[in-house]
């Protein structure tokens, strides 16, 4: 009895000693951290000359979505104070997968994240590439929701164009990123369009800017009367592009038609009376003439998404209306004149016997 | 008309080479109607099989276009042939709309609505032959010219703004519609359903209708022939 208690006992402590012994080897408290992090001045002068702020104190995590993690919750490859080599890069997925047990949110976007454009360019061995926390922070990460994310709707496109510069600088003057700047959430940022996590070059047909899938991507706010109307912008846009030589042709896989970003620009995009916008008329022969050698001034003589079911469109759908009843009526004609006909036939024949 | 035929009571209708104009016309109508109704009803499920079937919508253009041009050239010799072949000349004057043909349409109408006793007696065309001979025609013609605005797009809008080539699309559509409306009730009807024709006039294959055929429906001519002694 008494070995079998000690067995108990022996296999306990194996299971949960362990345990203990991480916790406390593990877990270096913040003040042993903060005794030279904490210090202001605590810099580091690079080889390069840059500097690099090594100050870190309790509040650097407070208010983030880890403000009750330590330190070496994150740097856990430090186990020895003062470490002697510059910590690692922070790896994410320690906590951060499905299934994880650290109380992280259930997510595999990181794995979304290592099949995306970015995820293969650090595979790819790209430095550059970002992790990450080259766009979520590092100290101060805040759920999306909130307005002072560096990913949060309002943020991102800022976030995205620490590397993505000119088109950030494109982006921000374009209808889309001055209406974000002014405050209105329904406008598209960065990954509005081309998604979060799972970024894909626009080269790529899983992207959701790939030429083919432009005008879905579009049609996802432009077709939407709900949102549309607080803007006055025509929801019969997307429509009216479906039904035209351009849409038709990309919908049965033309890579190279027209789709909505051919002409109404990508970052760059303006509103139509923006002298400065591609489908401003005076702008139209020169947007065209990328498809069409010789554009002139003919091309933006007529409503471009037109309509012909619709009253507005004028002469083109007083044609097809015209048309349409000629049609009717000619067929209801020419089945009368076959059953007249038919019968008067027969009555020849009657004659003739 | 050769003394086999006459004997078998049988009288050419269609030589050869109008045999021939009409078969590449009928083919070529079909093509360009399979592929260009595809792409008018491109959200239709049979529409896009058929698109599929073309080798996607460039590939359809490449079909419709190839036809359009073979079509085209197709009345281009048509056209040399009945102006100045001995054979088309003679056609051609019996094709001309005259004021005959609309009083025999009147006839005819208030024959078969019962108010006339006697049905009009047709030459070698009356009017209905008439009727899809130039619609025919002219429909070629016309829808072959907003065919190739469309085609020539960049071309065409040197001297038309963008709204004449929508309106030039919506012509070409829906003439295109209209055409095949009277090519199935009123020439397929005249040739196939027709009661004197039923299930079909030979005409369009061997060239040849029956003497007694000739003498129904088309009096005149069948008296033309008798007293040039033909027949």
């Amino acid at each position: 009895m008494r070995k079998f208690l000690f067995a108990v006992v022996v296999f306990l402590g194996g299971v949960v000693l362990p345990g203990f012994a991480r916790d406390a080897g593990a877990a270096i408290s913040l003040e042993k951290c903060t005794l030279c992090h904490g210090k202001p001045e605590f810099r580091k002068l690079l080889v390069d000359g840059a500097i690099r702020d090594l100050f870190v104190t309790g509040d650097s995590l407070k208010g983030s979505v880890h403000e009750k993690k330590g330190c070496t919750d994150c740097h856990f490859d430090v186990n020895e104070i003062p470490h002697r080599e510059r910590p690692k890069r922070v790896t994410c997925t320690h906590c951060h997968y499905k299934g994880n047990r650290e109380g992280a949110p259930q997510s595999d976007n990181v794995l979304a994240y290592f099949d995306s454009a970015h995820g293969k360019a650090i595979a790819a061995g790209n430095a550059k590439a970002p992790l990450c926390q080259d766009c979520h922070g590092s100290h101060q990460i805040l759920k999306v929701k909130n307005p002072e994310s560096k990913v949060s709707r309002f943020k991102v496109a800022e976030t995205c164009g620490r590397c993505h510069m000119e088109i950030y600088a494109k982006y921000k003057t374009s209808i889309h990123g001055v209406a974000l700047s002014k405050g209105i959430a329904d406008a598209p940022s960065c990954t509005g369009c081309h998604g979060e996590h799972r970024i894909y070059a626009h080269t790529d047909p899983k992207s959701t800017v790939y030429p083919t899938r432009v005008s879905e991507q579009c049609s996802k706010c432009h077709a939407s009367v709900a949102i549309m109307s607080k803007f006055g912008i025509e929801t019969e846009q997307v429509a009216t592009y479906n039904e035209s030589f351009h849409g038709v042709a990309s919908k049965f896989g033309s890579r190279t038609v027209a789709n909505c970003a051919s002409c109404h620009g990508v970052h760059d995009i303006r509103p139509p009376d923006d002298p400065l916008s591609t489908v401003n008329p005076r702008n139209i022969p020169k947007t065209c003439g990328k498809c069409h050698p010789g554009a002139n001034a003919n091309f933006a003589v007529g409503k471009i998404h037109v309509d012909a079911k619709k009253k507005e469109s004028g002469i083109i759908y007083w044609t097809a209306t015209f048309f349409k009843y000629l049609t009717i009526c000619t067929m209801l004609a020419l089945i009368v004149h076959i059953f007249l006909d038919m019968y008067g036939r027969t009555r020849r024949l009657r004659g003739e016997r | 008309m050769s003394r086999a035929d006459l004997a078998a009571g049988k009288v050419i209708r269609m030589s050869l080479r109008f045999r021939l104009q009409h078969f590449l016309l009928m083919m070529l109508l079909l093509v360009l109607a399979v592929t260009g109704f595809a792409l008018m009803y491109h959200d239709n499920a049979l529409a896009q099989a058929i698109i599929r079937i073309e080798g996607g919508v460039q590939n359809r253009g490449v079909v419709h276009r190839i036809a359009a041009v073979l079509l085209l050239a197709n009345l281009v010799y048509h056209i040399f042939y009945m102006l100045f072949s001995r054979e088309g000349k003679a056609e051609f004057r019996e094709l001309l709309v005259t004021r005959r043909d609309v009083d025999d349409f009147l006839q005819a109408l208030r024959y078969n609505l019962g108010t006339e006793k006697e049905y009009p007696r047709f030459g070698k065309y009356g009017y209905r032959e008439k009727f899809q001979y130039w619609g025919a025609t002219v429909g070629i013609l016309l829808i072959g010219f907003t065919g190739f605005m469309l085609w020539a797009e960049t071309f065409s809008m040197r001297f038309f703004p963008k709204f004449i080539l929508d309106l030039a699309l919506i012509i070409h559509g829906y003439q295109g519609l209209l055409g095949f409306v009277l090519l199935f009730l009123w020439h397929l009807y005249n040739v196939h359903l027709h009661p004197s024709v039923f299930p079909m006039n030979p005409a369009w294959l061997t060239g040849k209708v029956s003497t007694e055929w000739l003498r129904r429906e088309h009096p005149l001519e069948y008296e033309k022939l008798k007293g040039e002694g033909l027949l």
